[in-house]
């Protein structure tokens, strides 16, 4: 228990005071009663900013923590998302379809990041190529759905239906509890809330150390005896399986997809997310994939031509004026003014 | 052998073509990451800007050739103004770049959406066309892969008989050494840039009449560049470009030909995963270990 | 009584372009040395360690360790087969506390938990003023302890051979002379070490044979004696050779 404990309060997140945990289990519990006071439209809304959290939380995990960058991780966010379709497309009626889905989801993107990694991470290419080639393969992926309108593109009874995308996919289920509506809404809650505190305490072990490690210095690291090249590829994978969730969350809580969900726009989004939060920290990121998908839908709802122009602005702003993160900067701010509790006594 | 030789001639054809298209993609995207070791990811909204410009100056009554002339020093003017006002904080900071240049893109790809709308009337693909056996041939295409040799010996001359050529070596050889020596490393960084944003502006203007002019067209060279310069590398910019689009010509030709455009894409992809595979800093590299050997060769 | 081979490197070759980094390299190690090696700014010294611990290829030519051959072996596996590297410049995870980097060498070392690598473990965090549980960050640290802190996380792994290049580059005459000392006494319990060095006073201080690098080719071998008084070798560094 209280390794735990440990686990959850070390240094790789911040927010190591008292106020921050009351701060933290305060937040949590407003997003528990949030349903409660509101529509189940705007349930839905919220449930939408909370299943790109995975994604944001991936994108943190490889860029902050392990010093890859990939431009492409909504194509791992596409291909479960296609996958539960088509899975759970083909059992209609069975309780067992959705959870399957899921399952196969997660593995078939699983599996394509470790092929995609070991293609990479195995031949030791410079740093700047990974982003290139995860950027090109989403293109691909986008330009293949594309394609594949008409009754020949069809895997069992599901069709992938091309530009227009999949539709009809059906609703997340546990034996008879449906998820939808507000059931949806905290089904998404759980899981980041999971994801993140999983998170928190795997970058505290000493997996984590090695991680932060191999990013500090690959040769340093590999000289010290560790496979950076496994190493790389298993956080790879992690991170596209977390992209993957939200892509599964994501055609639960629409019920369709679209391949533009793997083009290059949707693509520049997580990388925002992870920039304008400050990659280095998992709760920054949280917050900011939370604030910034409400801005875009704010601002595309109310027919704001601008949205995309804004945030590519942002990123911009960001990398210039704010390079480790907004939000990570402003914690900071925030912690100098607060009086701090000495590293060693936590 | 009355019959081969047309499907010979029209395979080499097709190849050429491919391999102009994929070079003009690279070029201005593969002379920054050489040079600055930048990746500039803006490079395909960079591109939409040459073509938009030549596009706008052809419609309004200038002969292509000014246009495409037009749209290199525009989009060059533009490379400057970005060098100096952003891209400069980004110098030993690969990723950072990567991911700045690429929040330009948005800002350049939605601008566009914004102020020109979606569609715009294009060029009229310049020259028509001629027959030889039961092969077409666009003269248009002809005249791109004698401007790509014309490019390549143009910028043999720049940097192996200028001044800035030689500073600009210089600086991305060793910059601390070269300022010493009193190379102005800096205004060689904002020239490098413009210059390769330059070319990207030029080689929009020369696709632009092959392509359908629109806000996001930058997107279709994105993917086509990015391989053909990860396979190039960054060790002998020139070579590694020629190399590349010609390898990756040969990969893609007889695939599209015979399967389909989307499976000659793939297998560019494809094509580069293998290569970088075995030789993770591209085809330059290999070139360069070659020139070497060959080098040593002749001083024993 | 000869003591068996532990490192041995057979005709190797490295070129960059037209610079011969390595030229027929055929070096020895015993178990049990403390082995120095100098030569001048370019003799090849640091590409000869890179190629010993696989950071780099060797053109041609062979490697073994403790018998085995490695030239072909990835870095890390080297590793576990117990050689330890510190590199030219200080490269501990400045990032990281001083506990991390501890505890990171440990894991993955097969040979980790022999009761001798544990003692010199053990007796470098004494020697060195370093605690295993101490969470300041190593950036802080002052450049003698970064320097000692890297020895430190080399041993952790519990190593039985132990590069090191230029541990004493940038230290004051009495931390020096404390690295020198330690390294002595590492070495009399029995681990082999060779290193890398300028500074010929620690040379002579600590070192029983002598190998000279020079162009990239081994220019001399010999004991400490021997090689100092070499008109041979003073001519080299003297860049008359």
């Amino acid at each position: 228990m209280k390794s735990i404990v440990h686990l959850i309060g070390g240094e790789a997140d911040i927010g190591h005071t008292r106020w921050f945990w009351i701060g933290l289990a305060v937040a949590i519990v407003l997003l528990f009663f949030y349903p409660t006071q509101v529509s189940s439209f705007r349930a839905s809304n919220v449930a939408f900013y909370l299943l790109n959290v995975p994604l944001g939380l991936g994108m943190a995990l490889l860029w902050g923590y392990c010093g890859v960058l990939s431009f492409g991780h909504v194509a791992y966010f596409g291909i479960a998302g296609y996958l539960y379709g088509i899975i759970a497309g083909n059992m209609p009626g069975n309780p067992l379809g959705p959870i399957t889905g899921m399952i196969g989801g997660l593995v078939g993107c699983g599996l394509v990041a470790a092929i995609f990694g070991y293609f990479v991470f195995y031949a030791r290419v410079q740093k700047w190529i990974i982003p290139i080639l995860t950027l090109v393969f989403t293109l691909l992926l986008e330009t293949f759905l594309g394609q594949t309108a008409g009754y020949q593109w069809r895997v069992g009874s599901v069709l992938l239906g091309g530009y227009n995308g999949m539709t009809g996919i059906p609703w997340f289920q546990l034996g008879g509890l449906v998820f939808e509506g507000y059931a949806f809404y905290y089904f998404c809650l759980v899981i980041v809330i999971a994801c993140y505190f999983g998170l928190r305490m795997l970058m505290n072990s000493r997996f984590g150390q090695v991680t932060i490690a191999i990013r500090e210095d690959e040769l340093r690291a590999e000289l010290l005896g560790y496979d950076i090249r496994a190493r790389q590829a298993a956080i790879f994978v992690l991170s596209a399986m977390l992209a993957g969730l939200s892509g599964l969350l994501y055609v639960q809580w629409g019920n369709y997809i679209t391949p533009s969900q793997v083009g290059l726009l949707q693509a520049a989004l997580p990388v925002v997310w992870t920039a304008v939060g400050g990659r280095t920290s998992l709760l920054a990121v949280v917050i900011s994939t939370l604030v910034l998908n409400w801005l875009t839908y704010t601002l595309s709802s109310q027919g704001n031509q601008y949205a995309m122009v804004i945030i590519g602005a942002l990123l911009v702003v960001t990398m210039m004026f704010f390079p480790r993160g907004i939000v990570v900067m402003l914690a900071e701010t925030i912690g100098r003014r607060m009086p701090r509790r000495t590293r060693a006594e936590t | 052998m009355t019959e081969s030789l047309p499907l010979a001639l029209s395979l080499l054809y097709q190849l050429g073509a491919t391999a102009s298209f994929l070079f003009l993609a690279a070029v201005g995207l593969i002379i920054i990451l050489g040079m600055m070791n930048i990746i500039n990811l803006a490079h395909g909204e960079l591109m939409m800007m040459g073509a938009y410009v030549a596009t706008i100056t052809h419609h309004a009554g200038l002969p292509f050739p000014i246009a495409v002339i037009v749209s290199f020093f525009f989009v060059a003017a533009f490379g400057a103004v970005l060098e100096l006002v952003i891209v400069r904080r980004f110098y030993g900071r690969e990723l950072g770049a990567l991911v700045v240049t690429w929040g330009i893109s948005l800002v350049l790809g939605q601008g566009a959406l914004l102020f020109f709308g979606p569609f715009m009337p294009s060029i009229k693909i310049p020259g028509g066309s001629f027959s030889y056996g039961v092969f077409s041939y666009s003269v248009y295409w002809l005249i791109l892969m004698l401007a790509c040799a014309l490019l390549v010996l143009a910028l043999w001359i720049v940097y192996s008989r200028t001044t800035y050529g030689l500073q600009a070596k210089a600086t991305m050889q060793n910059a601390e050494m070269a300022k010493s020596l009193g190379v102005p490393t800096s205004r060689i960084y904002t020239l490098t840039f413009s210059f390769g944003a330059g070319l990207a502006g030029l080689s929009g203007a020369l696709l632009a009449p092959t392509a359908t002019i629109a806000p996001f067209m930058g997107q279709q060279f994105v993917a086509p560049a990015f391989i053909t310069v990860v396979v190039g590398g960054a060790t002998n910019v020139i070579g590694g470009a020629i190399g590349s689009s010609v390898l990756l010509a040969a990969v893609k030709t007889p695939i599209g030909m015979a399967l389909g455009a989307f499976s000659g894409s793939v297998a560019l992809l494809v094509a580069a995963l293998f290569i970088i595979r075995i030789m993770p800093n591209g085809i330059s590299a290999q070139l360069q270990k070659y020139l070497d050997r060959r080098a040593q060769g002749g001083w024993r | 009584m000869e003591t068996p081979i532990i490192l041995e490197t057979c005709s190797l070759n490295k070129r960059f372009g037209g610079v011969t980094a390595a030229e027929n390299i055929n070096f020895k190690v015993r178990v049990g040395e403390l082995r120095c090696m100098i030569g001048p700014n370019g003799a090849g010294k640091s590409t000869l360690f890179s190629m010993l611990c696989g950071i780099q290829g060797a053109d041609s030519g062979q490697i073994f360790i403790a018998g085995r051959e490695v030239t072909r072996m990835q870095a890390f596996r080297r590793v576990k087969l117990g050689v330890g590297l510190t590199f030219q410049t200080n490269r501990a995870f400045h990032e990281l506390s001083v506990r991390e980097n501890l505890a990171i060498p440990r894991a993955p070392v097969k040979s980790a938990g022999s009761e001798a690598g544990a003692a010199r473990f053990a007796y470098a965090l004494e020697v060195f003023g370093l605690d295993p549980k101490d969470e300041t960050r190593a950036a802080e640290l002052s450049h003698n302890q970064l320097q000692w802190l890297e020895i430190a996380m080399v041993l952790a792994a519990h190593p039985i051979l132990v590069l090191l290049d230029e541990p004493t580059a940038g230290l004051a005459s009495d931390e020096t002379s404390r690295t020198a000392a330690v390294l002595k006494h590492l070495n009399s319990t029995g681990l082999t070490i060779v290193v890398v060095e300028h500074d010929m006073a620690f040379v002579k201080e600590v070192a029983q044979t002598v190998t000279v690098l020079h162009q990239g080719q081994i220019f001399a071998e010999g004991t400490v004696a021997e090689i100092t008084s070499s008109e041979q070798v003073k001519s080299i560094y003297l860049g008359r050779a």
